[in-house]
Protein backbone atom coordinates (compact mmCIF):
# COMPACT_ATOMS: atom_id res chain seq x y z
CA UNK A 1 0.00 0.00 0.00
CA UNK A 2 1.09 3.56 -1.00
CA UNK A 3 1.40 6.38 1.18
CA UNK A 4 -1.60 8.38 -1.08
CA UNK A 5 -3.71 4.82 -0.12
CA UNK A 6 -2.84 5.45 3.51
CA UNK A 7 -3.65 9.09 3.40
CA UNK A 8 -6.87 8.07 2.07
CA UNK A 9 -7.95 5.44 4.33
CA UNK A 10 -6.61 7.48 7.31
CA UNK A 11 -9.15 7.00 10.18
CA UNK A 12 -11.40 9.81 10.54
CA UNK A 13 -10.55 10.41 14.00
CA UNK A 14 -7.01 11.19 13.62
CA UNK A 15 -8.60 14.60 11.67
CA UNK A 16 -10.71 14.66 14.61
CA UNK A 17 -7.37 14.42 16.63
CA UNK A 18 -5.90 17.23 14.55
CA UNK A 19 -8.74 19.76 14.77
CA UNK A 20 -8.75 19.44 18.53
CA UNK A 21 -4.94 20.11 18.62
CA UNK A 22 -5.85 23.33 16.26
CA UNK A 23 -8.27 24.43 18.31
CA UNK A 24 -6.54 24.01 22.22
CA UNK A 25 -2.89 25.64 20.24
CA UNK A 26 -4.01 29.15 20.38
CA UNK A 27 -4.94 28.55 24.02
CA UNK A 28 -1.19 27.81 25.26
CA UNK A 29 0.38 29.90 22.96
CA UNK A 30 -0.92 33.59 22.54
CA UNK A 31 -1.89 34.59 18.59
CA UNK A 32 -3.72 36.79 16.77
CA UNK A 33 -4.57 36.73 12.94
CA UNK A 34 -5.60 39.96 11.89
CA UNK A 35 -9.54 40.60 11.48
CA UNK A 36 -10.96 42.50 8.41
CA UNK A 37 -14.30 44.66 8.67
CA UNK A 38 -17.20 43.82 5.14
CA UNK A 39 -19.36 46.42 4.48
CA UNK A 40 -22.56 43.98 5.67
CA UNK A 41 -21.01 44.73 9.25
CA UNK A 42 -20.40 48.00 8.94
CA UNK A 43 -23.79 49.07 7.38
CA UNK A 44 -25.24 47.46 10.55
CA UNK A 45 -22.86 49.26 13.22
CA UNK A 46 -23.54 52.46 11.43
CA UNK A 47 -27.26 51.77 11.76
CA UNK A 48 -27.64 51.77 14.85
CA UNK A 49 -24.33 54.46 15.27
CA UNK A 50 -26.83 56.72 13.35
CA UNK A 51 -29.97 56.40 15.53
CA UNK A 52 -30.84 59.61 17.60
CA UNK A 53 -30.24 59.45 21.34
CA UNK A 54 -32.76 57.58 23.48
CA UNK A 55 -34.09 55.45 20.45
CA UNK A 56 -36.02 52.36 21.09
CA UNK A 57 -34.48 49.52 19.70
CA UNK A 58 -36.12 45.74 20.01
CA UNK A 59 -33.11 43.08 20.36
CA UNK A 60 -34.08 39.72 19.87
CA UNK A 61 -32.03 36.76 21.28
CA UNK A 62 -33.88 33.98 18.84
CA UNK A 63 -31.54 31.10 19.09
CA UNK A 64 -31.26 28.20 21.28
CA UNK A 65 -28.06 27.51 24.00
CA UNK A 66 -26.46 24.75 20.96
CA UNK A 67 -25.62 28.04 18.90
CA UNK A 68 -24.55 30.19 21.68
CA UNK A 69 -20.63 30.18 20.35
CA UNK A 70 -21.87 32.48 17.48
CA UNK A 71 -24.84 34.11 18.84
CA UNK A 72 -24.15 35.29 22.24
CA UNK A 73 -20.58 37.38 21.02
CA UNK A 74 -23.00 39.68 18.67
CA UNK A 75 -25.97 39.91 21.65
CA UNK A 76 -22.97 40.99 23.83
CA UNK A 77 -21.80 43.91 21.39
CA UNK A 78 -25.20 44.66 20.49
CA UNK A 79 -26.30 45.62 23.74
CA UNK A 80 -22.84 47.45 24.41
CA UNK A 81 -23.50 49.66 21.13
CA UNK A 82 -26.78 49.93 22.08
CA UNK A 83 -25.79 51.22 25.63
CA UNK A 84 -23.11 53.52 24.66
CA UNK A 85 -25.12 54.81 22.48
CA UNK A 86 -28.06 55.43 25.35
CA UNK A 87 -30.75 53.54 23.56
CA UNK A 88 -33.52 52.05 24.99
CA UNK A 89 -33.32 48.09 24.56
CA UNK A 90 -36.63 46.16 24.31
CA UNK A 91 -35.53 42.32 24.54
CA UNK A 92 -37.46 39.60 23.81
CA UNK A 93 -37.27 35.89 22.15
CA UNK A 94 -39.69 33.21 20.03
CA UNK A 95 -37.32 30.72 20.87
CA UNK A 96 -38.55 28.59 23.86
CA UNK A 97 -35.52 26.47 25.05
CA UNK A 98 -32.98 28.84 26.92
CA UNK A 99 -33.76 32.17 24.93
CA UNK A 100 -35.66 33.98 27.56
CA UNK A 101 -33.34 32.90 30.34
CA UNK A 102 -30.09 33.70 27.91
CA UNK A 103 -31.92 37.60 27.34
CA UNK A 104 -31.87 37.71 31.04
CA UNK A 105 -28.75 36.77 31.92
CA UNK A 106 -27.03 38.67 29.20
CA UNK A 107 -28.65 42.32 29.42
CA UNK A 108 -28.38 42.61 32.89
CA UNK A 109 -24.84 41.70 32.58
CA UNK A 110 -24.11 44.26 30.12
CA UNK A 111 -26.85 46.75 31.44
CA UNK A 112 -24.70 46.30 34.78
CA UNK A 113 -21.57 47.67 33.29
CA UNK A 114 -23.03 50.90 32.06
CA UNK A 115 -25.47 51.24 35.02
CA UNK A 116 -28.41 51.04 32.97
CA UNK A 117 -31.61 50.40 35.41
CA UNK A 118 -33.92 47.72 34.54
CA UNK A 119 -37.96 49.11 33.43
CA UNK A 120 -36.31 52.66 32.57
CA UNK A 121 -33.24 51.79 30.49
CA UNK A 122 -34.05 48.46 29.21
CA UNK A 123 -36.80 45.81 29.55
CA UNK A 124 -37.30 42.02 28.77
CA UNK A 125 -40.06 40.68 27.14
CA UNK A 126 -39.55 36.86 27.35
CA UNK A 127 -40.99 34.36 25.26
CA UNK A 128 -44.10 33.86 23.92
CA UNK A 129 -45.94 30.82 21.79
CA UNK A 130 -46.53 31.30 17.67
CA UNK A 131 -44.08 33.82 16.20
CA UNK A 132 -46.00 34.50 13.44
CA UNK A 133 -49.15 35.82 15.62
CA UNK A 134 -46.30 37.45 17.85
CA UNK A 135 -45.14 39.36 15.27
CA UNK A 136 -47.98 40.60 13.37
CA UNK A 137 -49.99 41.20 16.92
CA UNK A 138 -46.71 43.43 17.94
CA UNK A 139 -47.71 46.14 15.53
CA UNK A 140 -50.73 46.54 16.70
CA UNK A 141 -50.39 46.51 20.78
CA UNK A 142 -46.70 45.14 22.42
CA UNK A 143 -48.96 45.22 25.65
CA UNK A 144 -51.88 43.20 24.22
CA UNK A 145 -48.79 39.99 22.88
CA UNK A 146 -46.82 40.67 26.19
CA UNK A 147 -49.31 42.15 29.26
CA UNK A 148 -46.10 41.41 31.44
CA UNK A 149 -42.40 41.14 31.13
CA UNK A 150 -40.72 37.82 31.79
CA UNK A 151 -40.70 38.39 35.72
CA UNK A 152 -44.59 38.67 35.47
CA UNK A 153 -44.15 42.72 36.00
CA UNK A 154 -47.20 44.09 33.87
CA UNK A 155 -45.84 46.27 31.25
CA UNK A 156 -48.08 49.52 32.41
CA UNK A 157 -46.03 49.22 35.84
CA UNK A 158 -42.78 49.95 33.22
CA UNK A 159 -41.56 53.74 32.89
CA UNK A 160 -39.88 52.82 30.03
CA UNK A 161 -43.26 50.95 28.37
CA UNK A 162 -45.55 53.93 28.47
CA UNK A 163 -44.37 55.41 25.47
CA UNK A 164 -43.98 52.07 23.42
CA UNK A 165 -47.07 50.52 22.30
CA UNK A 166 -46.53 49.60 19.25
CA UNK A 167 -43.76 49.44 16.00
CA UNK A 168 -44.10 52.75 15.44
CA UNK A 169 -42.35 53.74 18.67
CA UNK A 170 -39.38 51.29 17.41
CA UNK A 171 -36.17 52.82 15.53
CA UNK A 172 -34.55 49.63 14.63
CA UNK A 173 -34.91 45.59 15.14
CA UNK A 174 -31.80 44.01 15.77
CA UNK A 175 -32.91 40.13 15.28
CA UNK A 176 -29.70 37.69 17.17
CA UNK A 177 -30.88 34.38 15.57
CA UNK A 178 -29.82 30.32 14.72
CA UNK A 179 -32.99 29.76 12.51
CA UNK A 180 -36.14 30.91 10.22
CA UNK A 181 -37.06 33.68 12.32
CA UNK A 182 -34.97 36.06 10.57
CA UNK A 183 -37.27 35.48 7.66
CA UNK A 184 -40.44 36.50 9.01
CA UNK A 185 -38.89 39.66 10.53
CA UNK A 186 -38.11 40.84 6.93
CA UNK A 187 -41.52 39.46 5.43
CA UNK A 188 -43.51 40.44 8.52
CA UNK A 189 -42.08 43.70 9.88
CA UNK A 190 -39.65 45.46 7.59
CA UNK A 191 -42.29 44.37 4.36
CA UNK A 192 -45.26 45.55 6.46
CA UNK A 193 -44.47 48.15 9.21
CA UNK A 194 -41.36 49.92 7.68
CA UNK A 195 -38.74 49.37 10.58
CA UNK A 196 -35.45 48.66 9.27
CA UNK A 197 -34.09 45.40 10.68
CA UNK A 198 -30.54 44.63 10.85
CA UNK A 199 -29.26 40.79 11.72
CA UNK A 200 -26.68 38.54 13.20
CA UNK A 201 -26.97 34.93 11.95
CA UNK A 202 -25.02 31.50 12.53
CA UNK A 203 -22.74 31.31 9.66
CA UNK A 204 -24.59 27.94 8.39
CA UNK A 205 -27.24 30.51 7.72
CA UNK A 206 -25.89 33.65 6.61
CA UNK A 207 -25.25 32.89 2.98
CA UNK A 208 -29.02 33.31 2.44
CA UNK A 209 -29.55 36.46 3.83
CA UNK A 210 -26.83 38.39 1.72
CA UNK A 211 -29.82 38.48 -1.06
CA UNK A 212 -32.12 40.66 1.70
CA UNK A 213 -28.66 43.17 1.99
CA UNK A 214 -28.87 42.98 -1.62
CA UNK A 215 -33.17 44.05 -2.08
CA UNK A 216 -32.58 46.47 0.72
CA UNK A 217 -34.67 44.61 2.63
CA UNK A 218 -32.06 44.23 5.94
CA UNK A 219 -30.00 47.18 7.24
CA UNK A 220 -26.78 44.88 7.93
CA UNK A 221 -25.77 40.91 8.40
CA UNK A 222 -22.87 39.69 10.88
CA UNK A 223 -22.50 36.39 9.22
CA UNK A 224 -21.03 33.53 12.13
CA UNK A 225 -17.99 34.27 14.22
CA UNK A 226 -16.44 35.83 11.94
CA UNK A 227 -19.20 38.44 11.79
CA UNK A 228 -19.60 39.14 15.65
CA UNK A 229 -15.36 39.33 15.46
CA UNK A 230 -16.13 42.34 13.24
CA UNK A 231 -18.42 43.86 14.85
CA UNK A 232 -16.92 43.55 18.47
CA UNK A 233 -13.78 45.56 16.63
CA UNK A 234 -16.24 48.43 15.71
CA UNK A 235 -17.61 48.90 19.16
CA UNK A 236 -14.36 48.75 20.61
CA UNK A 237 -15.59 45.83 23.11
CA UNK A 238 -13.34 42.65 22.14
CA UNK A 239 -14.80 39.45 23.09
CA UNK A 240 -15.18 35.71 22.94
CA UNK A 241 -15.43 35.93 18.98
CA UNK A 242 -12.11 37.86 18.54
CA UNK A 243 -10.49 35.38 21.15
CA UNK A 244 -12.38 32.74 18.73
CA UNK A 245 -11.42 33.68 15.12
CA UNK A 246 -7.56 33.04 16.25
CA UNK A 247 -8.92 29.16 16.60
CA UNK A 248 -10.96 29.54 13.79
CA UNK A 249 -7.87 30.62 11.17
CA UNK A 250 -6.15 27.77 12.15
CA UNK A 251 -8.59 25.41 11.88
CA UNK A 252 -9.47 26.75 8.15
CA UNK A 253 -6.28 26.86 7.34
CA UNK A 254 -6.06 22.64 8.66
CA UNK A 255 -8.78 22.16 6.57
CA UNK A 256 -8.03 23.94 3.55
CA UNK A 257 -4.32 21.70 3.73
CA UNK A 258 -6.34 18.64 4.08
CA UNK A 259 -8.90 19.06 1.24
CA UNK A 260 -5.61 19.41 -1.12
CA UNK A 261 -3.97 16.82 0.41
CA UNK A 262 -7.00 14.67 -0.04
CA UNK A 263 -7.15 15.67 -3.77
CA UNK A 264 -3.43 15.06 -4.27
CA UNK A 265 -3.48 11.50 -2.37
CA UNK A 266 -6.71 10.39 -5.06
CA UNK A 267 -5.43 11.74 -8.22
CA UNK A 268 -1.62 10.23 -7.18
CA UNK A 269 -3.60 6.91 -6.02
CA UNK A 270 -5.18 6.71 -9.20
CA UNK A 271 -2.55 7.19 -11.40
CA UNK A 272 -0.48 4.60 -9.26
CA UNK A 273 -2.94 2.38 -10.00
CA UNK A 274 -3.68 2.65 -13.50
CA UNK A 275 -0.02 2.29 -13.90
CA UNK A 276 0.04 -0.85 -12.18
CA UNK A 277 -2.75 -2.17 -14.45
CA UNK A 278 -0.47 -1.62 -17.57
CA UNK A 279 2.08 -4.06 -16.04
CA UNK B 1 -17.34 31.03 43.21
CA UNK B 2 -20.15 28.98 44.77
CA UNK B 3 -20.90 25.64 45.69
CA UNK B 4 -23.39 26.11 42.89
CA UNK B 5 -21.89 27.48 40.11
CA UNK B 6 -18.98 25.22 40.60
CA UNK B 7 -21.49 22.35 40.06
CA UNK B 8 -23.02 23.52 37.48
CA UNK B 9 -19.43 23.84 35.14
CA UNK B 10 -18.70 20.31 36.63
CA UNK B 11 -22.44 18.84 35.35
CA UNK B 12 -22.11 21.08 32.08
CA UNK B 13 -18.65 19.54 31.54
CA UNK B 14 -19.22 15.98 32.17
CA UNK B 15 -21.98 16.25 29.15
CA UNK B 16 -19.88 17.89 27.15
CA UNK B 17 -17.20 15.62 27.60
CA UNK B 18 -19.97 12.22 27.22
CA UNK B 19 -21.09 14.18 23.79
CA UNK B 20 -17.76 14.39 22.61
CA UNK B 21 -16.65 10.65 23.28
CA UNK B 22 -19.30 9.45 20.21
CA UNK B 23 -16.10 10.88 18.12
CA UNK B 24 -14.12 8.29 19.55
CA UNK B 25 -16.95 5.51 19.03
CA UNK B 26 -20.58 5.23 20.09
CA UNK B 27 -20.60 3.92 24.10
CA UNK B 28 -23.06 3.94 27.09
CA UNK B 29 -21.84 7.16 28.20
CA UNK B 30 -23.02 9.49 25.47
CA UNK B 31 -26.37 7.47 25.39
CA UNK B 32 -26.83 8.47 28.61
CA UNK B 33 -26.11 12.32 27.78
CA UNK B 34 -28.35 12.05 24.89
CA UNK B 35 -31.37 10.42 26.49
CA UNK B 36 -31.13 13.01 29.53
CA UNK B 37 -30.53 16.09 26.88
CA UNK B 38 -34.20 14.57 24.94
CA UNK B 39 -35.71 13.76 28.27
CA UNK B 40 -35.10 17.47 29.69
CA UNK B 41 -36.01 19.80 26.48
CA UNK B 42 -39.37 17.40 26.54
CA UNK B 43 -39.76 18.38 29.92
CA UNK B 44 -38.78 21.94 29.69
CA UNK B 45 -40.63 22.93 26.63
CA UNK B 46 -44.13 21.33 28.21
CA UNK B 47 -43.52 23.45 31.41
CA UNK B 48 -42.99 26.23 29.65
CA UNK B 49 -45.47 26.28 26.92
CA UNK B 50 -47.89 25.26 30.26
CA UNK B 51 -47.42 28.32 31.26
CA UNK B 52 -46.59 30.57 28.14
CA UNK B 53 -49.69 29.37 26.23
CA UNK B 54 -52.24 28.02 28.20
CA UNK B 55 -51.85 30.11 31.76
CA UNK B 56 -51.22 33.05 30.31
CA UNK B 57 -52.57 33.37 27.17
CA UNK B 58 -55.26 31.31 27.73
CA UNK B 59 -56.59 30.82 31.74
CA UNK B 60 -55.25 33.88 33.17
CA UNK B 61 -57.47 36.44 30.47
CA UNK B 62 -60.56 34.15 30.54
CA UNK B 63 -60.64 34.51 34.41
CA UNK B 64 -60.23 38.53 33.78
CA UNK B 65 -63.59 38.40 31.48
CA UNK B 66 -62.06 37.78 28.27
CA UNK B 67 -64.95 34.48 27.82
CA UNK B 68 -64.39 34.35 23.89
CA UNK B 69 -61.11 33.17 24.47
CA UNK B 70 -63.32 29.78 24.93
CA UNK B 71 -63.65 29.03 21.00
CA UNK B 72 -59.64 29.11 20.13
CA UNK B 73 -59.67 26.98 23.16
CA UNK B 74 -62.02 24.50 22.16
CA UNK B 75 -60.51 24.71 19.15
CA UNK B 76 -57.37 23.50 20.71
CA UNK B 77 -58.24 20.56 22.29
CA UNK B 78 -60.74 19.37 19.78
CA UNK B 79 -56.96 18.58 18.40
CA UNK B 80 -56.77 15.81 20.78
CA UNK B 81 -59.43 13.60 19.26
CA UNK B 82 -57.15 11.81 16.75
CA UNK B 83 -55.88 10.13 19.45
CA UNK B 84 -59.66 8.39 19.37
CA UNK B 85 -59.60 6.95 15.82
CA UNK B 86 -64.12 6.99 16.42
CA UNK B 87 -64.16 10.91 16.44
CA UNK B 88 -60.67 11.84 14.90
CA UNK B 89 -62.34 13.67 12.17
CA UNK B 90 -63.55 16.24 14.60
CA UNK B 91 -59.78 17.79 15.02
CA UNK B 92 -60.32 18.75 11.26
CA UNK B 93 -61.96 21.94 12.06
CA UNK B 94 -59.21 22.74 14.14
CA UNK B 95 -56.95 21.77 11.15
CA UNK B 96 -59.13 23.69 8.63
CA UNK B 97 -58.96 26.88 11.02
CA UNK B 98 -55.07 26.95 11.37
CA UNK B 99 -54.39 26.37 7.36
CA UNK B 100 -57.00 28.92 6.37
CA UNK B 101 -55.65 31.63 8.78
CA UNK B 102 -52.10 30.59 7.98
CA UNK B 103 -52.81 30.68 4.15
CA UNK B 104 -54.06 33.74 4.25
CA UNK B 105 -51.09 35.54 6.32
CA UNK B 106 -48.70 34.09 4.51
CA UNK B 107 -49.54 34.73 1.06
CA UNK B 108 -49.38 38.34 1.81
CA UNK B 109 -46.46 38.00 3.63
CA UNK B 110 -44.35 36.11 1.65
CA UNK B 111 -45.54 37.74 -2.34
CA UNK B 112 -45.37 41.53 -0.43
CA UNK B 113 -42.22 40.68 1.91
CA UNK B 114 -39.83 38.46 -0.35
CA UNK B 115 -41.15 37.52 -3.71
CA UNK B 116 -41.93 40.80 -5.22
CA UNK B 117 -38.49 42.82 -3.59
CA UNK B 118 -36.46 39.95 -4.92
CA UNK B 119 -37.51 39.96 -8.28
CA UNK B 120 -37.15 43.73 -8.30
CA UNK B 121 -33.39 43.27 -6.60
CA UNK B 122 -32.86 40.93 -9.75
CA UNK B 123 -33.83 43.58 -12.34
CA UNK B 124 -31.30 46.45 -11.40
CA UNK B 125 -31.00 48.93 -14.27
CA UNK B 126 -27.45 48.92 -16.22
CA UNK B 127 -27.26 52.82 -15.66
CA UNK B 128 -28.46 52.91 -12.25
CA UNK B 129 -25.34 55.39 -11.31
CA UNK B 130 -23.02 52.62 -10.20
CA UNK B 131 -20.67 52.49 -12.74
CA UNK B 132 -19.05 49.37 -14.39
CA UNK B 133 -18.64 47.39 -11.64
CA UNK B 134 -22.69 47.42 -10.78
CA UNK B 135 -23.74 46.58 -14.07
CA UNK B 136 -21.63 43.74 -14.73
CA UNK B 137 -22.90 42.64 -11.23
CA UNK B 138 -26.75 42.75 -12.08
CA UNK B 139 -25.36 41.34 -15.66
CA UNK B 140 -24.21 37.98 -13.39
CA UNK B 141 -27.43 37.73 -11.25
CA UNK B 142 -29.37 38.03 -13.90
CA UNK B 143 -27.36 35.46 -15.93
CA UNK B 144 -27.57 33.21 -12.68
CA UNK B 145 -31.18 33.43 -11.98
CA UNK B 146 -32.20 32.93 -15.04
CA UNK B 147 -29.90 29.35 -15.83
CA UNK B 148 -30.50 28.58 -12.84
CA UNK B 149 -34.19 28.37 -13.35
CA UNK B 150 -33.94 26.97 -16.57
CA UNK B 151 -31.98 24.02 -14.97
CA UNK B 152 -34.72 23.03 -12.48
CA UNK B 153 -37.23 23.24 -16.32
CA UNK B 154 -37.64 20.02 -16.59
CA UNK B 155 -40.06 19.36 -19.27
CA UNK B 156 -37.79 19.71 -22.40
CA UNK B 157 -34.76 18.04 -22.57
CA UNK B 158 -31.76 19.56 -21.82
CA UNK B 159 -30.26 19.72 -25.39
CA UNK B 160 -28.51 22.48 -26.87
CA UNK B 161 -29.02 26.12 -25.98
CA UNK B 162 -31.03 24.73 -23.11
CA UNK B 163 -28.94 22.26 -22.02
CA UNK B 164 -25.86 25.03 -22.20
CA UNK B 165 -27.69 27.52 -19.95
CA UNK B 166 -28.73 24.91 -17.65
CA UNK B 167 -25.06 23.82 -17.76
CA UNK B 168 -23.82 27.36 -16.19
CA UNK B 169 -26.96 27.39 -14.00
CA UNK B 170 -25.20 24.25 -12.22
CA UNK B 171 -22.06 26.13 -12.17
CA UNK B 172 -23.80 28.83 -10.38
CA UNK B 173 -25.55 26.07 -8.17
CA UNK B 174 -22.13 24.58 -7.22
CA UNK B 175 -21.18 28.25 -6.33
CA UNK B 176 -23.87 28.78 -4.04
CA UNK B 177 -23.19 25.15 -3.04
CA UNK B 178 -19.50 25.66 -1.97
CA UNK B 179 -20.32 29.12 -0.39
CA UNK B 180 -22.95 27.09 1.95
CA UNK B 181 -20.57 24.52 2.97
CA UNK B 182 -17.31 26.94 4.08
CA UNK B 183 -19.99 29.07 5.79
CA UNK B 184 -21.50 25.89 7.84
CA UNK B 185 -17.51 24.08 8.12
CA UNK B 186 -17.07 27.55 9.98
CA UNK B 187 -20.23 27.47 11.84
CA UNK B 188 -19.65 23.85 12.97
CA UNK B 189 -15.98 24.40 13.91
CA UNK B 190 -17.09 27.51 15.80
CA UNK B 191 -19.38 25.61 18.23
CA UNK B 192 -15.85 23.41 18.58
CA UNK B 193 -14.26 26.43 19.96
CA UNK B 194 -17.35 27.36 22.06
CA UNK B 195 -17.32 23.90 23.81
CA UNK B 196 -13.50 23.89 24.69
CA UNK B 197 -13.39 27.51 25.33
CA UNK B 198 -15.80 26.23 27.95
CA UNK B 199 -13.91 23.89 28.75
CA UNK B 200 -10.42 25.74 29.12
CA UNK B 201 -11.38 28.31 30.70
CA UNK B 202 -14.61 27.41 32.90
CA UNK B 203 -14.01 24.06 33.75
CA UNK B 204 -10.35 23.72 34.46
CA UNK B 205 -10.24 27.23 35.76
CA UNK B 206 -12.57 26.09 38.15
CA UNK B 207 -9.89 23.51 39.22
CA UNK B 208 -7.67 26.22 40.62
CA UNK B 209 -10.57 26.92 42.91
CA UNK B 210 -10.63 23.27 44.56
CA UNK B 211 -6.86 22.89 44.47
Amino acid sequence: MSIWDKILQLDRRWIYLMVALAVIFPLIVPMTFKIYITPEVRQLYNAIDSLPDSSVVMLTFDYYPSTLAETEPMSVAALNQLFQKNCKVLTLTTVPLGGPSIAERVTRKIAKKYHKVYGVDYVNLGYKANYVAVLKGMGTSIEAIYPTDNSGTPLSKLPMMKHIKNYNDIKFIFVVSDNGIVDYWISIVNAQYGIPVGSGVTAVMAPKFYSYIGSKQMTGLLGGMKGAAEYEILVKERGMAVKGMTMQSLVHLLIIGLVILGNVAFFASRRNHKKGEHF
Amino acid sequence: MSAVEMIQIWVMAFFTLAIFSFLYKDNPVYRVAEHIFAGLSAGYYVGLIWKSVIIQQLWEPMMAGSWWLIIPGLLGALMFARFWEKISWVSRISLAFVMGNTAGIFLISQLHGLVLPQIKATMLPLGGGGGLTAALLAIIIVLGVISTLIYFYFSKEHKGALGVTAKVGIWFIMIAFGAHFGYTVMARISLLIGRVYFLWNDWLGSLAHIF
